[in-house]
């Protein structure tokens, strides 16, 4: 063993210069591999039978026509609910709310196209509708925006606490009053009022596929553009890569705050909207607290927060949570849906393990080295503090 | 009467704080060394599960307490190793342990969704001192665990602020690069304390799970209590004694209802009183960084940045 600690020691993590392109879809790849191989493991000792499930999981999601297309349907709020955090977290500001904008975007929705739905023409309810959506899920990250931007306060927490106050009021309008929200007509079970016909997406052909999928692909090639082309882009990535350096270049990091925070929740709020209206329906606080914005996170952070690369790394995730339900009615094996859940965390550790091979590459040390490594610590001591602030802000991502 | 009401509510915000005041308690040490540890909840939720089928398999709450720790710290130990070994963004990394805590625990969990527990942890009233009013009601009439509890604070107060491991730790999350010139292992100390905290959340969870909570509800058995116990970090300025405080406090919060109801208040929604904790932990969030620059005094300089010895 100690042979093998000496060994190890004479490893040396050394910085990339430049990120090898192949290693950036090589990487998630593999982690998605391994988080597979640990849930074997995991399955396998709880008594299931991990090439049973996964060969289920593979005809439930991906080799069939219906498969695949329900795995779209799942995929469409995974691929906003992933730009949410994809554009939040590129930047460094950590929206871990997208799961209460969405919940506060499908109840805005809703709202409005119960409210307007059947006085406007079918386009204009439409619009109207998904519109709400984006409103609802700004509104809903509006105080931590504001908080960060003014006061300073950390996102992360007030952000994530909304997400229980949002489900609160979800459950409150469907479960706990006589809200417009609520179907009069169900009084021993309750549930969402319907939506009229006007406000409903439309749908590919016969299947389940709605107009979100259109959208959803849309908005991520548009915020590609945005943020790689345009000037408000280039100073927020100004502001991700050293708020030090855009405070240097005049920009203001109040307003990349609030202008980031609040699309986040745009995006978030639209993939709510697409549930109710695409979807469900209707208000289903049930059938919309299934994680999707815990779930963009980790589709954000596979894809390294490049909203091009949320929409495949969207598709493959969908599989896996729309497999989840199935997976439960396997005959004989009634496998737990959190599988689905288990399966993602463990896709986003061994991705984020992965990112060390990203961004550094590993050096075995010469043995006659160890002086010259010495003198390097005690140059990088005495060296030049300047830079210092970019470089830490570089390692913290 | 109203009297008794007060009384009654804050013996039950001491027994509902102690979980939290486990978890803040956890957090706030490995936050000390430098290492944000937002994965609270998901470990809390792993503690619980374990707790929960320990005990009842050994029909003995103290072997599950034991083992819903046991859990939460090698459940942590994940966290420590992307945090520090592979210099992983500690924001992602704790969110990566929500999600997968919240899988594992609902994975394990569902056989038993909606099972109480038989062996559950019976009350242990201190002799003599349960017996002074008002104070003996309040804070002696409850289980070992919420004493054990004011022992870690204590300790942990003593420990980080008055011994030479406690000043090595805070130099730790001070300046980690100070600390290693002083021959300090920062990677060793960070390690540590991201694993206690990892203990001391898991017991959180499985204080919830032996004491708090009727049945196993899957993720609504914590709810997110773990959430609002690292903002009582932020809250209580990363000292021990203060959590506590705060815990009890946020404990109060979380038995408004029950408060509510004793004092014949009607008609309020379930719901609105379920959100109030959560409410009211984001009001003080923001009353706390518009009132005073004391919150950043008290964080650990490095808190979140990974240390590279070479890269500095």
């Amino acid at each position: 063993v100690s042979g093998l600690g000496a060994r190890l020691r004479q490893v040396r993590i050394e910085r990339r210069d430049r990120v090898h392109p192949a290693l950036v879809v090589v990487v998630p790849l593999v982690s998605v591999l391994a988080a597979l191989l640990f849930a074997a493991a995991f399955l396998a000792l709880t008594g299931h039978d991990p090439l049973r499930v996964y060969r289920e999981m593979l005809r439930v999601s991906f080799t069939t026509g219906y498969g695949i297309a329900d795995t779209l349907v799942s995929a469409t709020p995974l691929v906003l609910t992933g730009l949410a955090a994809a554009v939040a977290f590129r930047f460094r500001l950590y929206n871990i709310g997208g799961e209460g904008q969405l919940y506060v975007g499908a109840i805005a929705a809703a709202g409005a196209a119960i409210a307007v739905g059947e006085a406007l023409p079918g386009p204009l309810a439409v619009l109207v509708t998904v519109l709400a959506g984006a409103l609802g899920g700004m509104a809903w990250i509006a105080v931590p925006a504001i908080a960060r931007a003014w006061l300073g306060t950390s996102e992360i927490i007030t952000s994530l606490l909304l997400n229980y106050v949002a489900l609160f009021v979800m459950r409150y309008l469907v479960f706990g009053s006589r809200s417009p929200w609520r179907d009069p007509a169900s009084t021993t079970f309750p549930q969402g009022r319907r939506i009229p016909d006007a406000a409903e997406l439309a749908r590919l052909g016969t299947t389940r596929i709605h107009l979100g999928l259109l959208v959803a692909v849309v908005v991520a090639l548009a915020l590609y553009v945005v943020i790689t082309r345009t000037r408000w882009g280039f100073t927020w990535r100004v502001y991700g890569d050293s708020p030090a350096a855009a405070r240097y270049a005049g920009i203001s990091a109040r307003r990349v705050v609030l202008v980031v925070l609040l699309l986040s929740g745009a995006l978030a709020g639209l993939a709510g909207a697409g549930e109710v209206a695409g979807r469900a329906a209707r208000l289903d606080p049930q059938g919309l607290a299934l994680g999707l914005g815990y779930t963009g996170i980790i589709v954000a952070a596979l894809a390294r927060y490049n909203p091009l690369a949320v929409l495949p790394v969207a598709a493959l995730l969908g599989g896996v949570l729309n497999a989840g339900p199935a997976l439960q009615s396997l005959p004989g094996a009634r496998v737990p849906v959190a599988i689905s859940t288990m399966l993602t965390g463990a896709i986003l550790l061994f991705a984020l393990a992965g990112e060390l091979f990203v961004r550094y590459r590993l050096r075995l040390r010469d043995p006659d080295d160890a002086a010259s490594a010495a003198e390097e610590v005690l140059a990088a001591d005495h060296g030049p503090t300047a830079g210092v602030g970019a470089t830490s802000a570089e390692v913290e991502r | 009467v109203s009297d008794s009401v007060v009384i009654l509510t804050l013996a039950a915000a001491v027994g509902a704080g102690t979980p939290l005041a486990l978890a803040a308690l956890g957090a706030l040490l490995s936050e000390r060394s430098g290492v944000l540890n937002l994965g609270i909840e998901g470990i809390m939720l792993v503690g619980a599960v374990t707790a929960f089928l320990a005990a009842d398999a050994s029909g003995r709450p103290l072997v599950g307490l034991a083992a819903g720790a046991l859990a939460g710290g090698a459940f942590t130990v994940l966290h420590a190793f992307l945090c520090i070994t592979m210099r992983a963004n500690q924001i992602v990394s704790g969110l990566a342990l929500v999600i997968l805590g919240t899988g594992v625990a609902t994975f394990l969990g569902q056989p038993v969704e909606g099972q109480p527990l038989s062996a559950r942890l019976s009350g242990t009233p201190i002799p003599g001192l349960s017996e002074v009013p008002v104070l003996g009601r309040i804070l002696f009439s409850h289980d070992v665990v919420v004493y054990g509890t004011w022992v870690l604070v204590a300790l942990t107060a003593f420990y980080l602020l008055r011994t030479r491991t406690g000043l090595a730790v805070r130099a730790v999350g001070e300046s980690p690069a100070t600390a290693d010139v002083m021959g300090i292992r920062v990677a060793a100390v960070r390690y540590a304390h991201v694993i206690a905290s990892g203990l001391l959340a898991g017991a959180g969870g499985a204080y919830v799970i032996l004491a708090r909570v009727p049945a196993w509800a899957q993720a609504g058995t914590t709810n997110g209590i773990g959430w609002i116990a690292i903002a009582l970090v932020v809250f209580a300025s990363w000292r021990p004694w203060r959590a506590l405080a705060g815990a009890y406090l946020f404990g109060a919060a979380l038995r408004a209802n029950f408060a509510l109801q004793a004092a014949g208040v009607r008609g309020i929604p379930a719901e609105l009183l379920a959100m109030l904790p959560y409410l009211l932990t984001i009001l003080v969030l923001l009353v706390l960084s518009a009132s005073d620059v004391r919150q950043r005094l008290g964080a650990p300089a490095a808190l979140g940045v990974p240390y590279v010895r070479d890269e500095r």
